[in-house]
Order: C-alpha cells, then sequence, then structure tokens
C-alpha cells in the first residue's frame, strides 16, 4: 500500500487510542517515507499499550513534525525517500504488522548495503527533534538502585571498575538495615508521587513483595520464568513443525517470536494490566538470553523500563542465574531449580549494573539523577550523583541510610568525605 | 520510544574508528610491546618471498567479535595475556581493520574468503557468489583438495569452501570440515556419550531454534575415520576431555595439519558468541579461551616440521561487537547498530618475512586479507576487491 493513499479506514483495525492518533495525524503519516513511516507505524499500532511517558513521547514527535515548514520537513526526509525497497518488501503489511515489516527492512538495508544512509538519514532525523524524543524532566530527580553479589561472599573481581570515575566508591557501609533502607526509599518515593509507572522493582529471584506496597510496578525473573518456558516451547513446536521443504530460517522463527503476545504467552495469569504484559511479552520476545539467564533479564528489563517508561526510581536486584550448559540444555530445562553460577553472576551483574547506569544518563534531566550499586549484604557501595565528588573512594564507616541521605543533600557530604 | 529510534547514524565512524584505533596502539606502546611504523620504510617484499619457498599460511578469525575493552584496552588486557606477551612481540598489528560489509558471522566470514563483500542472508546455507581465496590458491598453482582447508562452525559454514560456481569454475574450493558435525554423527551412534559432549557440541547462540539438515551419519563417521584417522570411540573419548567447541575445532585442526600439512589452512573460533545470551563472565571465558587457543595454534605450528618456519600466521575478529555507548545496541552483547565500533577491529600477522613488533595504524579493510595471501602464496586474486597490504608483504 502506498502511504499517500493512506484513509481513515484503514486504521479501522487499531485499537481506540492507536486508531484516534492515526486519524488525527493522518495528513502527516500520509508524507512520509515508508522506511521511516513503518518504524512509527510499529509505535502508533500499540498507543493503547505504551506507557505514559511513551505516549508523550510520540505526541510531541508528530507535534514537532506538524509544526514544521514544508521545506524543512522535505529535506529531513529526503534521505528515507532515497532508500530503495524491493517489490517484495513493498508487498508486505506494513500497516498491520510493521513489526514484522520492520524485521525484512532491517534484513534488507543490510543486504544491500543501504544500512550506513538508513543511520545517517536516522541521526538527522533525531537530532531535529531530539527535543521531543528526549522525554520529560521529572520534578523529582530520578532515583536508581542497583543490589549484585547476592550468595557471593569472597571474589576475585574489581568491583565497579567502569563506574568508578563518575561517583564516590564506599568501602565501609554497614550492611545492616541497608535492605530496609533502601526498600524505604522505593516506598517512600512512590507513596510522594503516585504515578502509574514511576517507580519500579525489578527482581532477579524472589521478589521482596512484603517490602514493596503499590504503585511500585514489580517484575520478577521467579514470576517470568514459566512465562519464559511457554515461550520456549511454542517456538520448539514451530521449528520443529514441518512448514516447507526448504525449513525454517531465522528470519521464520524470529517473526514467530513477534508475533507472541501475552494472550499467547499465558501472561493473563499474571497480576498487572495490559500495558504491563505487554511490556513483559516484548522482555521475553525481543530480549536474547532474558529467558534462560536472570542476570540478563534484570539487565535487559531495567534498561527497557528506563528507555521507555522513564521512571523516577528503580531498584535493579540481581540474582545468581543458573550455569551454563549447552543452548539446547538450557532451552528445555527448568532455570529456577538448577546449579547456579554465583560467581559469574556478579560479574554479569556488575557490568549489568553499568549499563544501568548508561541507561539512565540517556534520560532527561540525568545530571540530576542519583544512581546507587550495593554488593549486597556487603560493606562496598558506590554511589553517583550531583551532591558527591567524582573518582573518590571514601573509608568513612556510615550507614546505607546516611549514605542516601548523603545522595540527596550536599549537606551531608561532610559524613561521608 | 524515549531516547533512541533508529540505530545511531555513522557521522563519527572515521572519529570513533580512529580512537579505537589509537586505544590499541597506546595499550601496546604502554606495554613496551610493539615499534611504529606509519609509512612504508624499510620493506622488501621481494627478499621476504625469496625466503619464503613452500609458505604456508594460517589464518584464524574469530566469529563473535571481541572488543577492545575487554582486550586491548587497559582493564581487557588481562584476557588476553598470550596474545599480548607471546604473539604481538612476533607480529605486525594492525589497529585499524575495517568491516564494512554485512555483519553477520557467516556472511562476513565468507566476504573475508572471498575479499568482496557478499550479500546474502546470514542464515542461508548458501555459497559465497564470489570465488574464494581457496579457489584462486588451488587454480593457479594447481594444488590438489587436501592442500586448503577450512575448520569452521556449523551454523551455516558448511558452503564457505567454494563459491556457487556461477564466477568461477567449480571444483576449487577447499576441504570444509565442521567438527560439531562430526562429532554430533558420531555421538548419533554412540548414544550414551551424549551429555557429556553439550558443551563441544554448542553450535549457534544467535538463532538457537535454527537447527542445520541432519548431517548424512555414515558419510561423517566415514570423514572421521578418513580424514582425522581416528576411530569413532577414540574421537568420542577426546572430545569427552574437552570444554569447548572452539577446543574441539582446535583438536581437529591439530589432526589436519598432523595428516595433510595443508597450504592454506583457515579456521574460524565461535565461542565468544555467547555473549549473545548477555552473561558476560561467559563472554570473558570464552575470550581467555580463545586467546590461548591463538597461542596453541602458534605453538603448533612452530613444533610442527611441515609448517616450523615457513608459515604466515594471520589473526582477525570478523569484526567487533556494539559499543557501550551507542544507545540502539546493548553493548558487547550483539553486533546489530553497524557502529564504528563494531566495524572496526584488530589484525595481527606473524611468521618469516613479516616484521615483529610493528605496529601500522592505517586504516585497511577486512577484505584486504585476500589479495594479500593471494601474494603471500604466489596466487591471483583478480575478483577480491581488496588491496594487498604491503606492510605485510
Amino acid at each position: 500500500m502506498d502511504p499517500r493513499s493512506l484513509a481513515p479506514e484503514n486504521f479501522a483495525g487499531y485499537r481506540p487510542q492507536a486508531r484516534a492518533f492515526a486519524e488525527k495525524h493522518i495528513a502527516i503519516l500520509r508524507s512520509l517515507p515508508l522506511p521511516l513511516l513503518s518504524i512509527l507505524i510499529a509505535q502508533i499500532i500499540d498507543y493503547d499499550l505504551r506507557f505514559p511517558a511513551e505516549q508523550r513521547t510520540l505526541d510531541r514527535q508528530f507535534d514537532t513534525l506538524s509544526r514544521m515548514d514544508t521545506t524543512s520537513r522535505a529535506a529531513l526526509l529526503d534521505p528515507f525517500f532515497q532508500i530503495e525497497l524491493s517489490p517484495e518488501l513493498l508487498s508486505l503489511d506494513w500497516l498491520h504488522q510493521p513489526h514484522v515489516f520492520n524485521e525484512h527492512l532491517s534484513a534488507a538495508l543490510w543486504s544491500t548495503h543501504q544500512i550506513d544512509a538508513y543511520r545517517e538519514a536516522g541521526q538527522a532525523y533525531e537530532a531535529r527533534l531530539a527535543s521531543a524524543l528526549v522525554g520529560d524532566v521529572p520534578s523529582t530527580p530520578r532515583f536508581v538502585i542497583v543490589l549484585v553479589g547476592s550468595g557471593v561472599s569472597q571474589m576475585n573481581h574489581v568491583l565497579f571498575r567502569n563506574l568508578r570515575p563518575h561517583g564516590v566508591l564506599f568501602t565501609a557501609l554497614d550492611p545492616k538495615g541497608a535492605h530496609e533502607a533502601l526498600f524505604t526509599l522505593l516506598r517512600d518515593r512512590a507513596a510522594k508521587e503516585p504515578e502509574p509507572y514511576a517507580h519500579w522493582y525489578i527482581e532477579g529471584g524472589k521478589p521482596a513483595s512484603e517490602l514493596v506496597t503499590n504503585p511500585v510496578t514489580v517484575l520478577s525473573y521467579e514470576a517470568l520464568a514459566p512465562i519464559a518456558f511457554n515461550e520456549l516451547n511454542l517456538m520448539h513446536r514451530f521449528a520443529t513443525t514441518p512448514h516447507t521443504q526448504s525449513g525454517i530460517s531465522a528470519e521464520d522463527i524470529q517473526s514467530f517470536m513477534a508475533s507472541l503476545g501475552p494472550k499467547e504467552l499465558g501472561l493473563a495469569a499474571l497480576p498487572g494490566d495490559a500495558t504491563l504484559h505487554a511490556f513483559q511479552a516484548s522482555i521475553l520476545t525481543n530480549g536474547a538470553g532474558t529467558q534462560i539467564f536472570s542476570t540478563t533479564f534484570v539487565q535487559w528489563t531495567a534498561r527497557e523500563a528506563l528507555r521507555r517508561a522513564q521512571p523516577i526510581t528503580l531498584l535493579a536486584r540481581f540474582s545468581p542465574r543458573q550455569v551454563m550448559a549447552s543452548m539446547n540444555t538450557m532451552l528445555h530445562r527448568d532455570p529456577l531449580t538448577q546449579e547456579k553460577d554465583v560467581e559469574g553472576s556478579l560479574i554479569d551483574a556488575d557490568m549489568g549494573a553499568y549499563y544501568t547506569w548508561l541507561n539512565l544518563t540517556r534520560l532527561a534531566g540525568s545530571e540530576q539523577s542519583r544512581f546507587l550499586v550495593w554488593f549486597e549484604d556487603q560493606r562496598i557501595a558506590l554511589a553517583i550523583a550531583p551532591t558527591l565528588p567524582r573518582g573518590t573512594t571514601s573509608s568513612s564507616q556510615l550507614t546505607m541510610r546516611q549514605l542516601l541521605e548523603s545522595m540527596a543533600d550536599a549537606s551531608h557530604l561532610s559524613s561521608v568525605s | 520510544m524515549g531516547g533512541k529510534i533508529f540505530h545511531t547514524p555513522m557521522d563519527s565512524f572515521h572519529k570513533a574508528a580512529f580512537e579505537c584505533a589509537i586505544t590499541r596502539r597506546n595499550f601496546l606502546r604502554l606495554a613496551g610491546l610493539t615499534g611504529t611504523s606509519s609509512a612504508l620504510l624499510g620493506f622488501s617484499p621481494l627478499i621476504a618471498q625469496q625466503i619464503l619457498q613452500r609458505r604456508k599460511v594460517v589464518v584464524v578469525t574469530f566469529g563473535g567479535g571481541a572488543r577492545d575493552e575487554e582486550t586491548f584496552a587497559p582493564q581487557g588486557q588481562e584476557n588476553i595475556p598470550n596474545l599480548i606477551t607471546h604473539l604481538i612481540p612476533q607480529s605486525t598489528f594492525f589497529t585499524q581493520v575495517v568491516n564494512r560489509g554485512i555483519l553477520g558471522h557467516y556472511v562476513a566470514t565468507a566476504s573475508l574468503a572471498t575479499g568482496v563483500y557478499e550479500r546474502f542472508d546470514n542464515f542461508a546455507r548458501v555459497a559465497p557468489q564470489n570465488p574464494t581465496i581457496f579457489e584462486y590458491f588451488r587454480k593457479d598453482l594447481q594444488r590438489p583438495a587436501e592442500d586448503a582447508w577450512v575448520i569452521a562452525p556449523s551454523n551455516g559454514f558448511n558452503r564457505i569452501g567454494q563459491s556457487d560456481g556461477s564466477l568461477f569454475a567449480s571444483g576449487y574450493g577447499a576441504e570444509v570440515v565442521l567438527p560439531k558435525e562430526l562429532l554430533a554423527s558420531a555421538v548419533q551412534q554412540r548414544l550414551p556419550h551424549a551429555g557429556k559432549l553439550d558443551f563441544v557440541l554448542q553450535d549457534n547462540y544467535e538463532d538457537p531454534f535454527v537447527t542445520p539438515p541432519a548431517a548424512n551419519v555414515s558419510a561423517q563417521l566415514d570423514r572421521v575415520q578418513r580424514l582425522l584417522r581416528l576411530s569413532v570411540d577414540d574421537f568420542i573419548a577426546h572430545a569427552s576431555t574437552l570444554s569447548s567447541a572452539d577446543e574441539l575445532s582446535f583438536f581437529v585442526m591439530q589432526q589436519v595439519m598432523r595428516q595433510f600439512a595443508p597450504s592454506l589452512l583457515w579456521i574460524t573460533l565461535h565461542d565468544m558468541d555467547v555473549a549473545h545470551t548477555g552473561a558476560y563472565s561467559l563472554y570473558l571465558d570464552a575470550i581467555r579461551r580463545t586467546d590461548r587457543l591463538c597461542a596453541q595454534i602458534w605453538q603448533e605450528i612452530e613444533s610442527n616440521p611441515e609448517y616450523k618456519g615457513r608459515t604466515t600466521l594471520a589473526i582477525l575478529p570478523d569484526f567487533g561487537r556494539d559499543s557501550d555507548l551507542d544507545g540502539a545496541g546493548n553493548g558487547f552483547q550483539h553486533h546489530r547498530t553497524g557502529d564504528a565500533l563494531s566495524r572496526t577491529t584488530w589484525m595481527m600477522a606473524l611468521g618469516p618475512g613479516i616484521r615483529q613488533n610493528v605496529t601500522i595504524d592505517r586504516q585497511i579493510q577486512s577484505l584486504d586479507l585476500v589479495p594479500t595471501i593471494g601474494a603471500w602464496l604466489g596466487a591471483g586474486t583478480p575478483q577480491a576487491r581488496g588491496q594487498r597490504i604491503q606492510e605485510i608483504l
């Protein structure tokens, strides 16, 4: 279908908010080149299931496009119009299955060596719409907490190496009462600003449900592992069912995976609304390794929560993942009942903490954000905050509560310096 | 939708690639390991070629790039002690090798072997369209099939030894051995061993549900005995002592070197692609194992009379992995963004006629490997797009 011939009735199959959004912006949609339009349609079609922050970003993006003068918009879009698409690609149903179309688009861009031109066009687009895409500066600075090293008593690994230049390494933290202090912070912030999806607790093992209350959004690997198992079984069944003489290709499997939603995965049985279920499904279908390794699950979920929901509080706790086995074995066994690789998990979590901080820095207002990573039950933590110096080490004795206070208020600096 | 909606662009490609090279150079310089060469001073390629009669070439590629952060950067050096202390001091080291093709392991390795950026689906079991270095070598020098070998992961690589015949006469390809396919066939006959060999049979971390077509078991078992001169039981018994697929590949490589002593031998190591699971510790383990295997390969070359003193070894990743700083990716886990760091890697060459302890900063392309191997072996590579790397001729 040619984008120029889009009509309101073409969106009849969309959910209500998505349909309304598409109809409101149909003039813009008609003017867009397909390699860009398909990316935006993939966001619009799920509009009803998007987080509030994502909806606001999409609204701003289209408002910006609509306000842009014709010449500027043509210059911005022209590089996308120069991308050549094959007749096979053009024949795909980008309007109703944009995710499938985009997978094929990606493969085509690589194989036709147009990926660099596409990336360049994307850069120009993002730069021009940066103010619309960057998201909201929160009224309260974001606070992200990461717990690593559960179950580890000794290690031969230098912790927080990538993070040290950016904050203070505390080496004499009193672990007593630390958990309570951290969860109290999470609860207090959620109670103070009870916006939906503004406060998250992501758990690699069994969630400490007794320590959190609404409106904290809770995701745990323990709860989602059975769903992941469902997914792997569905994929295995698909991959081993004879379809064609040529067999199943990687693209076939990826398309099948993309087609799996909350209903197919059995997410409806879990607590949460449709938005959360869609997010959970995306974690398990778009994230590589999230199904088999709890450490990967926590890292990727924290990344996606920050990128999409843009929460103001996030607590991510890494737990030991199962030991490595062959992929075939891991795809067919219960990850929760396997032997754990405790030391390897600490290394995974250390890198995961660094990536979580990097993802925090990509959000609006990041210069005011707070970040804390604690080697759980141990005396080592690292804190990054505008109230704290960078690249320093503190051997002062302090409690977790004191550390949190120092991150909130520069006046507490003297107690930790 | 907050943040990136596109993969980040290539605007800073050259800057990032250069910084990448500087990182490697600085590390090597700080470690006091290498001299420098920014110009083609003092080369005497004719002399080198005179010296190297009956030259052999061994190419080691990594089908799963390793980033500087985990290798040549200061914090990464602990992962590659053998490359740093044993191999780089003997090598000419290129700090900027750029791959502008598709960043999938099979298609990228095929491009390395043809000297042309192949454009086929990475997961398709197809032959490269353009002639391979194995075909150039065998046809030009009229060498038998046993003189060119490829040892590769089984995820699609079974067609890498010979082009599809559309541009080059067929019949000059390399012997391709897929160790895991051999072992899987052996295991199928001796089922009780299967559980112990799961690690060694590990194949594809990107699409674990895509299983290759079943091999002809009897034909594979025949290959075990004919090519490796091993009984099926001995093959399984040895495999049972190994802990990874790359160790199995190295074992098969040793057998091939000892049985056939091919003049052109290509091995692709793949363990580090475990990074796709997102487990950083497993990725580091694989880098350390690869580092050890590279040293063992050189030791095998130096201890085998057929190879000692006449073999040039080239080691290079097929490409890199995504940068931590590109928000479109997820750092070490994948190689999907096409950013500068995922396209930029390094290469070392060592052996007689290659200057030792030298670092080259000028940018070369991964496509330059084929014309260079052709020059080493005396074979023309007319359809390869790359340029001969003068510094190591």
